[in-house]
């Protein structure tokens, strides 16, 4: 049992490459990067810790979407950590092992960039939390009008010149989105884990703190409650029948040949215009927006339908504000004097720039729309490209780096063939990742006791226990400890899924075992008992969502995944954190 | 040696003898402002007090440089039952008896005073919230057998693990006890309680005096648990301008059986009442002006009004401090001779920035 015997070392060594695909090797892009542009792992990489990504990206990038990762977890999160001067870390960098992503941070160890860094901190810091509405609001209305402006563009009725600088449009918009996105989120969790860390010195529990901060309405709450009430009006309208049973492609015809169902599909129309501006995953470029293919909104609709009770949203709701103000008051009569007076003011500072919050609100306005704009562009472009025979098909565009596109097009037309002989291999590639998605190990490199970064703790759940799971293996394992993350006990039969493509495997009832969830994945937590995840922290997205819909959630398992088989009976314990397996017979 | 101080006694100047909370309440009484009485044991008392042999003790369990938390706990456990076992000596047992003599005397309330105890940190930086904040406060008291346990409780409370690793923290040794001092005060019955501020905290404007307050105790008002009821008045001609009655939901009260002070609903009758009348608005704040023309700078000043008693006799004060949020404003005054002491144990604010360099990115010195 010797941590010190195990393995501390999962060898990036099967990983290593000198292309990131056929026929590319990593470049510097036109951007000044701090550390380094998104490449493969080479042989020095086994000397840090990796961290597998399946947190934002499941299924792998295509060439396109690399320039795109590296606005965001690259450059993005450096530029962040710079401006903001977050004292332990200068953000983050990525390897790809395949086309999959991991994500290592940069740590600070001397003492004087640390004290350097902690004074620019509390300089840009301080007064940001003072006036958070009026700064995201600025923040919120650049990225808006933004989208005003990109998502309007006739791009179908634009010359070849235009058509060009309206791409190139897009790829500056979504690095400065992602810009935003980490200057705001380092900011914001600071603020959290300072309230974190008082609540743990006054004697409460720092895990309750997230809790205190839920509820809130955000833009993807919004959308659940649209989507409620699609379902409400399709039962209404008694077009049920094929948002229950027909297949994706076919639901929209089913739909509109029953006698409301036009009626019901202009409703479904209407909520995709204001609301279907979204993709299933971050930067990811080859991802359909729900206006292209509503059918993750549809299939969502259909979850509400297959509830089993008469669940309601609103009462749902109300219970979970109910239960966060009781937590928050019975947090209050536990201290008092000083303690009590410096937990309201955390309490206030953090409700007036709230992490748990923005957490899932930025989503709608970066996350899963910030790439949209470079997808509709390169499309178009595409379609002209395959219309005059010198690609395939439009999407085949997905399939070039950006220095390569940008490259061809300003100037340097006769590399075309070259290029695009490359696009078949590289298609090639892309779907012999894709499925070796779920086999790729939690962590890569070598395995610290802990990370100093507070963010990973939080937001990507590498504690010290964490780390030591992984060290130790999951063989064997009958019971599972984790991080408590949403309470409640409750027994059941266990649903492991490791990509959202398969979530429409989960059948109400089952407990979901999987690496980590996202926005995509709320709609099953409807239908779900309880949710056991591999990675995450008080902060992912499946410990906020369990707790809204008052299910027991267990994250930062390390091995969930791994242990559990579907059909094994599991008993999950979401205030001490544990879940214990009983293998279903052989 | 007095070992037991009177409030009446006591000035700004024994802040390192009995911490400053009852060193300002001591300047409040001395300067004829009505406050609620009592006396201290100062911090001399509990190295005087305790034997030869239970020092050796604690020099013994403290020898070691530094413990991990299983065996620092342990320690502070036989720490703090040492100090509660111990007999109080004959000495300090009759200074505090007298001392309670005396202040069932001057408040006329003789058996039927009630009190509480309450220790008082002299920490290095004049009563550090996070040291201060970890000893005890006992209310409700009558009886000077109880007195004397408590004061006892309260000296082994400076031997928490908690106390003692912020000692640890401090580079000050374990054993060092120069460092806490018991307080002894009236309680009073409180019908309402609050702050005046001396110029409108929101806006800076020093036309105006803003106070806030609730029914029960302080607290609920000083720890922003309740929306209080709010009154602003015109300094120039004391006349009320605004009064606004609070969604006043809760109230501090005293709890005979918890033996403090708890935050419970608000009887339905109070809740849309406003919890002073307007001669006790502008008595707040007349005096509170006088506080402030005494210390040159804005202030804001707790009080609290006792049940059944008529103004002016009604009115406590309980501490005052700079108002800090509107620096520029101190223009206006004479600058204070000294600076004021810092607040007591309650008012370290919570700064995020401050706490996320210190506790969450552990950023040496910060």
């Amino acid at each position: 049992m010797a941590a010190q015997d195990k393995p501390r070392i999962f060898p990036v060594d099967d990983f290593v490459r000198e292309e990131l695909y056929p026929g590319y090797k990593p470049a510097f892009g036109s951007q000044p990067f701090v550390a380094g542009p998104v490449r493969p792992f080479g042989k020095a990489d086994n000397a840090r810790y990796w961290l597998r990504d399946s947190l934002h990206f499941s299924e792998g990038m295509v060439p396109a979407s690399i320039a795109t990762l590296d606005d965001a977890q690259t450059w993005g999160a450096q530029l962040g950590a710079e401006i903001v001067g977050v004292p332990p870390t200068r953000g983050s960098v990525n390897r790809l092992a395949g086309t999959h992503v991991y994500i290592g941070t940069i740590d600070v160890d001397t003492d004087w960039q640390i004290q350097s860094r902690a004074a620019r901190f509390g300089a840009y810091v301080g007064p940001v939390l003072q006036n958070f509405d009026s700064y995201w609001a600025m923040r919120a209305g650049e990225l808006q009008s933004a989208y005003d402006y990109l998502d309007n563009l006739d791009l179908a009725s634009m010359d070849p010149g235009q058509l060009w600088a309206a791409l190139k449009d897009a790829y500056a918009f979504h690095r400065r989105a992602w810009f935003i996105h980490f200057e705001v989120m380092y900011v914001l969790t600071a603020n959290y884990l300072a309230f974190y860390a008082l609540a743990e010195e006054i004697g409460l529990e720092g895990s309750m703190v997230s809790a205190f901060l839920s509820g809130q309405q955000t833009f993807y709450s919004k959308t659940d409650e649209e989507l409620w009430r699609l379902a409400g009006r399709a039962r209404e309208l008694d077009v049920t029948g094929p948002l229950l049973h027909a297949a994706p492609a076919d639901m929209k015809a089913q739909i509109e040949a029953l006698p409301h169902g036009r009626t019901w599909w202009n409703d479904f129309a209407g909520f995709l215009s204001a609301y279907g501006q979204r993709t299933e995953e971050t930067c990811r470029v080859d991802t359909p927006s729900w206006i292209e293919d509503p059918s993750p909104a549809l299939y969502s609709i259909g979850t509400f339908l297959s509830k089993p009770t008469g669940f309601d949203f609103h009462a749902a709701r109300q219970q979970a504000i109910a239960e966060r103000d009781e937590q928050i008051e019975a947090a209050r009569r536990a201290i008092n004097g000083s303690d009590l007076q410096r937990f309201n003011e955390a309490l206030a500072s953090n409700l007036a720039a709230n992490f748990a919050w923005w957490n899932e609100e930025h989503n709608y306005l970066i996350d899963r729309r910030a790439a949209i704009p470079v997808r509709r562009a390169s499309l178009e472009l595409g379609r002209r490209l395959a219309a005059d025979g010198t690609i395939d098909q439009p999407d085949d565009l997905f399939f070039l780096f950006k220095p390569e596109l940008f490259a061809v097009m300003e100037g340097g037309d006769e590399r075309w063939p070259e290029l695009a002989a490359k696009i078949p291999d590289r298609r090639a590639f892309f779907e012999h990742w894709k499925h070796r998605g779920p086999e790729l190990p939690t962590m890569l490199g070598t395995i610290p006791d802990t990370v100093p970064d507070p963010i990973m703790i939080e937001v990507f759940g590498l504690s010290g226990h964490f780390l030591q799971t992984l060290k130790d293996g999951a063989e064997g394992a009958t019971e599972l400890r984790g991080f408590p993350a949403a309470k409640g006990v409750v027994e059941g039969t266990a649903r492991v899924i490791t990509t959202v493509a398969d979530i429409s495997q989960v059948q109400p009832g089952d407990i979901l075992v999987c690496g980590g969830t996202t926005t995509e994945w709320t709609p099953v937590f409807g239908i779900i008992k309880a949710c056991v995840c591999d990675t995450g922290g008080s902060l992912t997205h499946a410990a906020i969502v369990s707790r809204e819909y008052g299910i027991p959630c267990v994250v930062g398992t390390a091995k969930a995944t791994q242990a559990i088989k579907t059909g094994d009976r599991v008993r999950v314990d979401g205030r001490a954190g544990t879940v214990q397996v009983f293998p279903a017979s052989p | 040696m007095t070992s037991v101080l009177d409030l009446g006694e006591i000035r700004i100047t024994d802040t390192p003898r009995v911490g400053p909370k009852m060193a300002r309440l001591g300047q409040l009484a001395s300067a004829g402002w009505p406050v609620p009485d009592g006396y201290a044991v100062p911090v001399e008392a509990l190295d005087g007090w305790l034997s030869a042999a239970t020092r050796a003790e604690l020099a013994r369990l403290f020898g070691g440089k530094q413990h991990d938390p299983a065996t620092l706990q342990r320690l502070s456990e036989r720490a703090q039952a040492l100090i509660l076992e111990e007999e109080l000596p004959g000495w300090l047992e009759d200074a505090v008896r007298l001392a309670h003599e005396r202040l069932r005397q001057r408040t006329g309330l003789g058996p039927g005073l009630r009190v509480a105890v309450r220790s008082s940190a002299v920490g290095e930086d004049g009563g550090s919230a996070s040291f201060a904040g970890q000893f005890s406060t006992y209310l409700g008291i009558s009886e000077v057998a109880d007195v004397l346990h408590h004061i006892r409780k309260c000296w082994a409370s400076g031997y928490t693990p908690h106390a003692l690793e912020y000692r640890r923290q401090i580079g000050k040794s374990p054993l060092h006890s120069h460092d806490l001092a018991v307080g002894v005060l009236q309680l009073v019955d409180v019908r309402s309680a609050g702050v005046v501020f001396t110029l409108d905290p929101v806006t800076g404007d020093r036309s105006r005096l803003v106070v806030e307050a609730n029914w029960g105790f302080g607290e609920s008002v000083v720890s922003g648990h309740v929306t209080p009821d709010h009154w602003e008045v015109d300094r120039a001609s004391g006349q009320i301008i605004t009064r606004r009655v609070g969604a006043k939901q809760e109230w501090s009260v005293f709890e005979p059986a918890a033996g403090r002070v708890v935050l419970s609903p608000l009887p339905a009758g109070l809740a849309g009442q406003p919890c002073l009348d307007d001669d006790e608005v502008r008595y707040l704040c007349e005096k509170a002006a006088e506080i402030e023309r005494h210390e040159g700078v804005p202030q804001d000043v707790e009080w609290a009004i006792a049940r059944d008693r008529s103004l002016p006799g009604s009115v406590f004060f309980l501490q005052h401090r700079p108002e800090t949020t509107w620096p520029a404003a101190a223009g206006e005054g004479e600058p204070p001779e000294a600076a004021p002491a810092p607040p007591a144990a309650a008012a370290k604010p919570f700064d995020p920035v401050q706490y996320a360099l210190r506790n969450v990115f552990k950023v040496p010195g910060a």
